[in-house]
């Protein structure tokens, strides 16, 4: 097969696979009807009902407003975050680095159970809150609890990028600065951090673009309080006519898809941005790391603090839910202990499923997706032609697109065309679904790796007389062959966590943990989501370690 | 050959079962179904009763017909819909039987004519109100209660009635401000048909609604939510519960009281009817004579806790202990046409509009 061949086979692959959902919701959205309807008419009226109803303003209003809060929580917090571990003498550093990742790789629908058992109304740290000081001090379903977590759990986004520039300078300023009497905060506020400047705005605008996305925080902590997001109001539509009405839930995807498209490509100019900023690099980067003195220790437990907060907390308050009958104001926690809802899981036939279809799809379906990101990756790969813009910008086409949706949108897709429709209750409308959304993702590990090889061995190959596929087989792959390991792991991590897409995927069949937790929260089973929540973290934290101890960087 | 000689004698052997099977006072002729039953081999179920519930009825069903292995999938009730219309429309396959607590959607999948209609040899033994175009029966008698907190509603506040609910409200709304959880009707449908059948049978309702509203009631989307905050002292005092799920919860956690409430108590009943596209249309049908015969009843309350809605079926969880609880008071929402007034859009989306004035207490 002749390389252009190669190439254009897979450049239409991916159009198909990427395009084909979006332009059913597009189309759905215009229809009166479900599009499988006989009595589905082309018109307007889903979007002039979804846009003179108040709920849709409120929820956007409130999602502006959950994004911008984020953004303005996490990039301060993460900007400094990565300059403490960057620049300065921070106790602990390395055993700290993994642990900050940690919000990144657990599912928000596990953290969010967390928090309402931990510190909901009578919540145990709630409860202990009551007896010393006869009150408790926060509202866990306020609009503003809801912001602040997502903003602390967000934190580790920003510090990945930031940390990742700051690495990339040289401390020669910084040490200037300090020669000239500055102290560490101001050489961090008026120095390093501003010339990490474009790299903390893309972390900003990821945030806020993430703030869009959010869904699993909202469902949990927003439902009582009946805080909704376009996320969630999406949800709510479901019901509003009494059978579910595809054309209204359309409506509200085309809108989320429209705002976060420019984000998405706001993205793409930022990152190349700043990419041209740290070029000005020298070579031979020497750094010092800051003395903080004393201070030291108060960055230290400052960073605990936080960790304590996002992490310890949530995680803690999980994990007991899973050990006891029941809990809240007037129980001793000790008479209530039980090993019955891990006992109980088995019990399940689609929960036991969903466990094994978990580490499938994180083992074998992480593999078999590095693979087609890296086939993709080849593809483009050493193509000096305007058709690879194209496929960087089809990457990022269903990054615009949540998970839910996405999952929604690749149903009809699996119901109704005709080849595809026996894999619509197996685990490969799962994988491609996880696939699809995470291409954006997976694709920048790859490509990361692929930027490494230099183009000698490549060249020499061709000059023995190795074809353009031979050469990519025989040469290129082997020397990205851990690349693609670390890329799997990672992969895998997130496959693992993944929660929303499979939520409209799920059936008997394509059970996997993360959707089953919100269905059965949906249904109340509490017992059971504890129980299959720290089952979820426990396989996350194996991931986790496997990754550190091979030594794989947590970040593409 | 070997296979067809195998397939003559397991055929041989199920007629001999089947004879020996078919239960008192059904056709003399029901033999063949079972047999055209066991030829399918196969059932597939689509179940908004969780699996854990619902298991003891499918192990009981395969004893009985071995030979027929029956696939269980449980869904949410809108999720079962979704995928119910969309598969039927696409026309490759869906479930057999369909098993569904949205007693409105069950109604309008058979009014649009995806039901198969079959006429149960146990229509006699059901009450009137359960059987809707001999195509579409009821299968359980689920009082809808008020569950509290045990531990911390005083003795004296139980409600025993809805007027005394309203009262309660209107006279401590401090104590219980925040503390009272209802089903949202806004995001559930079971919610919009508890409200509806409410006002039909409550004078008070709106005055109950907008009580609820000024103590800031707190809205879920599912009854499982409901409970776990009442038992952990959350909320205090939830509406609206399935005594099914109540009485579940209450055997494991000793802190929930449950109260059929006095002046009337609602009652719905899951429904189930056979698929018109199904592939297995017999093993459906005698899936459903099972469900709603003695044994299959008798199950339904003593093992899934689902409530039987037969007379004839002793147990906690029988229409019998309900009689003996309230009487003539159980209000059982009848399976028919009416339901659909649920789903026409102007009128339900005129509900939601009064009943969010009545959530700002107005």
């Amino acid at each position: 097969m002749p390389i252009i061949v190669y190439r254009f086979l897979v450049l239409g692959i991916t159009a198909l696979a990427v395009l084909a959902p979006i332009a059913l919701v597009v189309y759905q959205s215009f229809l009166t009807a479900p599009f499988f309807d006989r009595a589905a008419r082309l018109s307007l009226s889903a979007y002039s009902f979804v846009f003179a109803e108040e709920d849709f303003w409120q929820a956007l209003w409130t999602t502006a407003a959950i994004a911008g809060g984020m953004a303005a929580i996490a990039v301060p917090l993460g900007a400094l975050l990565a300059f403490l571990m960057v620049r300065t003498d921070v106790p602990g550093r390395q055993y700290l680095e993994p642990l900050i990742l940690i919000p990144i790789f657990v599912s928000a629908v596990v953290i969010a159970f967390g928090y309402v058992v931990a510190v909901g109304p009578v919540g145990i740290f709630s409860t202990l809150a009551k007896d010393v000081l006869g009150f408790v001090p926060w509202n866990l379903y306020s609009l503003f609890s809801l912001i602040a977590i997502a903003g602390l759990t967000h934190v580790p986004h920003v510090y990945l990028y930031s940390a990742a520039a700051l690495r990339g300078l040289g401390t020669d300023l910084e040490e200037a600065a300090r020669v000239s009497g500055a102290n560490p905060l101001q050489v961090a506020l008026n120095v390093s951090l501003p010339m990490i400047g474009p790299a903390i705005l893309f972390a900003g605008v990821l945030v806020f673009f993430l703030g869009f996305e959010l869904f699993g925080l909202p469902l949990v902590l927003g439902d009582p309080q009946d805080v909704l997001v376009l996320s969630t109001y999406l949800f709510k539509l479901t019901n509003k006519l009494g059978v579910p009405s595809y054309q209204l839930m359309a409506v509200a995807v085309v809108v989320i898809i429209a705002i976060t498209a420019p984000l998405v490509f706001m993205q793409r100019l930022l990152l190349r941005q700043a990419q041209r900023y740290v070029s000005v690099r020298g070579k031979g980067l020497k750094t010092q790391a800051l003395r903080l003195g004393p201070w030291r220790w108060v960055a230290f437990g400052t960073i605990v603090f936080w960790l304590f907060i996002t992490v310890v907390v949530p995680l803690t308050g999980i994990t007991l839910r899973s050990f006891v009958v029941s809990w809240g104001q007037g129980v001793n926690l000790l008479d209530v202990l039980t090993f019955d809802h891990y006992r109980e899981l088995l019990d399940y036939p689609n929960v036991v499923r969903g466990i094994v279809n978990t580490l499938g799809i994180g083992v074998i379906g992480g593999a078999v997706s590095v693979a087609c990101y890296t086939a993709i990756a080849l593809a483009v790969h050493r193509w000096n032609s305007g058709w690879t813009r194209l496929v960087d910008y089809l990457v990022m086409v269903p990054r615009a697109m949540p998970g839910l949706v996405a999952g929604l949108a690749l149903l009809w897709v699996f119901l109704f065309v005709a080849f595809l429709s026996p894999l619509r209750s197996t685990m490969v409308s799962i994988w491609l679904a996880y696939s699809i959304v995470w291409l954006a993702y997976g694709m920048r590990l790859v490509s990361g790796t692929l930027l490494q090889v230099g183009p000698e061995l490549e060249e020499a190959a061709r000059v023995s007389g190795a074809g353009d596929l031979r050469v990519k087989r025989d040469v290129t792959v082997p020397l990205i062959k851990y690349g693609m390991l670390a890329s799997w792991l990672l992969v895998f991590l997130i496959f693992v966590r993944e929660y929303s897409t499979g939520i409209y995927l799920l059936g008997p069949g394509t059970e996997v943990i993360g959707s089953l937790l919100v269905s059965l929260w949906g249904t109340g089973a509490i017992d059971l989501v504890s129980a299959l929540s720290v089952v979820n973290v426990m396989m996350i934290g194996v991931g986790l370690a496997v990754a550190v101890r091979l030594g794989v960087r947590l970040h593409g | 050959m070997r296979y067809i000689l195998s397939a003559a004698i397991a055929a041989a052997l199920s007629i001999g079962l089947a004879h020996a099977q078919a239960p008192q006072g059904y056709p003399a002729d029901y033999g063949k179904l079972v047999e055209a039953a066991k030829k399918e081999g196969k059932l597939v179920i689509y179940s908004t009763t969780d699996s854990v519930a619902a298991n003891p009825l499918v192990k009981d069903f395969e004893t009985l017909y071995p030979g027929i292995k029956v696939e269980y999938s449980d869904l949410n009730s809108t999720e079962l819909y979704n995928r119910f219309i969309a598969e039927a429309a696409a026309n490759n396959g869906t479930g057999d039987l369909i098993w569904s607590s949205a007693m409105d959607l069950q109604v309008k999948l058979v009014a649009d004519g995806h039901a198969l209609a079959y006429a149960s040899p146990e229509i006699k033994a059901l009450p009137k109100w359960a059987v809707f175009k001999d195509a579409a029966y009821g299968t359980t008698y689920e009082p809808i209660a008020i569950v509290y907190n045990k531990r911390l509603v005083p003795a004296e506040d139980v409600p025993k009635d809805h007027g005394d609910l309203l009262k309660l409200l209107n006279a401590k709304p401090d104590f219980y401000k925040g503390k009272i959880t209802a089903y949202d009707p806004e995001r559930s449908g079971v919610g919009f048909l508890f409200c509806t059948e409410d006002i039909k049978n409550f004078p008070a309702a709106w005055d109950l609604f907008k009580a609820f509203g000024k103590t800031g009631a707190k809205l879920y989307t599912s009854a499982g939510a409901m409970m776990e905050r009442v038992t952990s002292g959350e909320h205090l005092i939830a509406y609206g519960i399935f005594g099914s799920y109540a009485l579940g919860r209450s055997k494991k956690d000793p802190n929930l009281g449950i109260v059929l409430p006095k002046d009337y108590t609602m009652v719905t009943s899951r429904v189930a009817f056979v698929s018109k596209q199904a592939k297995n249309p017999n093993a459906g049908k005698l899936f459903l004579d099972y469900l709603l015969s003695k044994r299959g009843q008798d199950i339904v309350a003593n093992k899934a806790n689902l409530y039987s809605l037969r007379s004839d079926v002793e147990g906690e969880a029988t229409l019998k202990r309900v009689t003996e609880l309230i009487g003539d008071k159980a209000r059982p929402v009848p399976i028919d046409q009416t339901l659909l007034e649920n789903l026409d859009q102007t009128k339900r989306l005129a509900f939601l509009s009064k009943w969010q004035a009545a959530k700002k207490g107005q």
